[in-house]
């Protein structure tokens, strides 16, 4: 009886489990995100050459990681994609041309092509 | 990853009988969003929806909005579009989602996608949305569910294609 009870209990709970997203119910990596993404700025220092800024590259919203390439052993890194668009408008807008670097002649970073991703919103 | 969005938008249009508050972000964050009629756009609007006063928008000559006693007309004021931008304290510079990449000048003209659940970003993943829009102070509730579906064996294939059998070039 008691095992009768628990698998019911087991099946009910993974019932359940299907009808949330990602197995975080509570969104705590939604949060985490909004937390992170509050502390950093969504671009790097180089802007893309066609438009002399940063540019964003919309991801979808249950995008996790972004790779970066670099020379050499260990370089290749994985980010999360802490940045999504929001509703508020927000400041400041685009920054005069030159406020960033170009992308160097020999480029050594995938960061320093200007396009940078950011999650699309929900 | 590309996915075929098959929208599938039901519109229903019912009395609310479980009219509930408009939360103030304007949108529930899971998949449930409120449509508000009240306007938002950051752009300053002639005879605007400033309530009181002799230059009310909402009411004009013939809606009986001037009659004492007497429910006026009203309708919504809905943005006609309204832009997603990056968020953040550290931001240097900012980026709207729309119109991708960049903006274009004025004299060039764009398109406005006036119909939320057509807008390109919501195509990107695999998923539902409910629309509500509450009117008549409440009882009113227009609903639309929206299906963002990708057939799974034709995105399988898809994939194939653009990962394996594609030359790269």
């Amino acid at each position: 009886m008691k095992r009768i009870a628990l698998i019911v209990l087991v099946a009910i709970a993974s019932a359940a489990g299907v009808e949330v997203q990602g197995g975080d119910p509570h969104a705590y990596t939604q949060l985490w995100s909004m937390r992170e993404a509050a502390r950093r700025p969504w671009h790097g220092n180089h802007y893309y050459l066609p438009y002399g800024q940063p540019t964003a590259l919309v991801v979808p919203p249950t995008a996790h990681m972004r790779q970066t390439y670099s020379w050499g052993v260990s370089q290749n890194l994985m980010y999360p994609i802490h940045h999504q668009y929001g509703r508020n408008a927000s400041s400041p807008g685009a920054l005069p041309h030159g406020s960033f670097q170009a992308t160097p002649h020999w480029p050594s970073h995938t960061d320093q092509f200007g396009v940078y991703y950011v999650r699309g919103p929900w | 990853m590309r996915i075929l969005p098959f929208v599938l938008a039901t519109g229903v249009a019912s009395l609310a009988l479980w009219a509930q508050p408009l939360s103030a972000g304007g949108f529930h964050a899971m998949g449930e969003r409120i449509v508000s009629s009240q306007v938002i756009s950051d752009t300053a609007i002639d005879g605007g929806v400033e309530t009181g006063g002799t230059s009310t928008g909402g009411t004009f000559v013939g809606d009986l909005g001037g009659i004492a006693g007497c429910l006026p007309r009203t309708y919504g004021y809905p943005d006609l579009f309204y832009n997603y931008y990056t968020q953040g304290n550290c931001n240097s510079t900012n980026a709207q989602m729309y119109i991708a990449p960049v903006p274009v000048p004025p004299n060039v003209g764009h398109t406005f996608y006036t119909y939320q659940p057509f807008m390109p970003h919501e195509m990107l993943y695999w998923h539902k949305d409910r629309f509500h829009n509450y009117y008549d102070g409440g009882r009113g509730m227009n609903h639309t569910k929206v299906h963002y579906y990708a057939p799974p064996v034709r995105q399988a294939a898809s994939n194939v294609y653009w990962n394996y059998l594609r030359i790269p070039r």
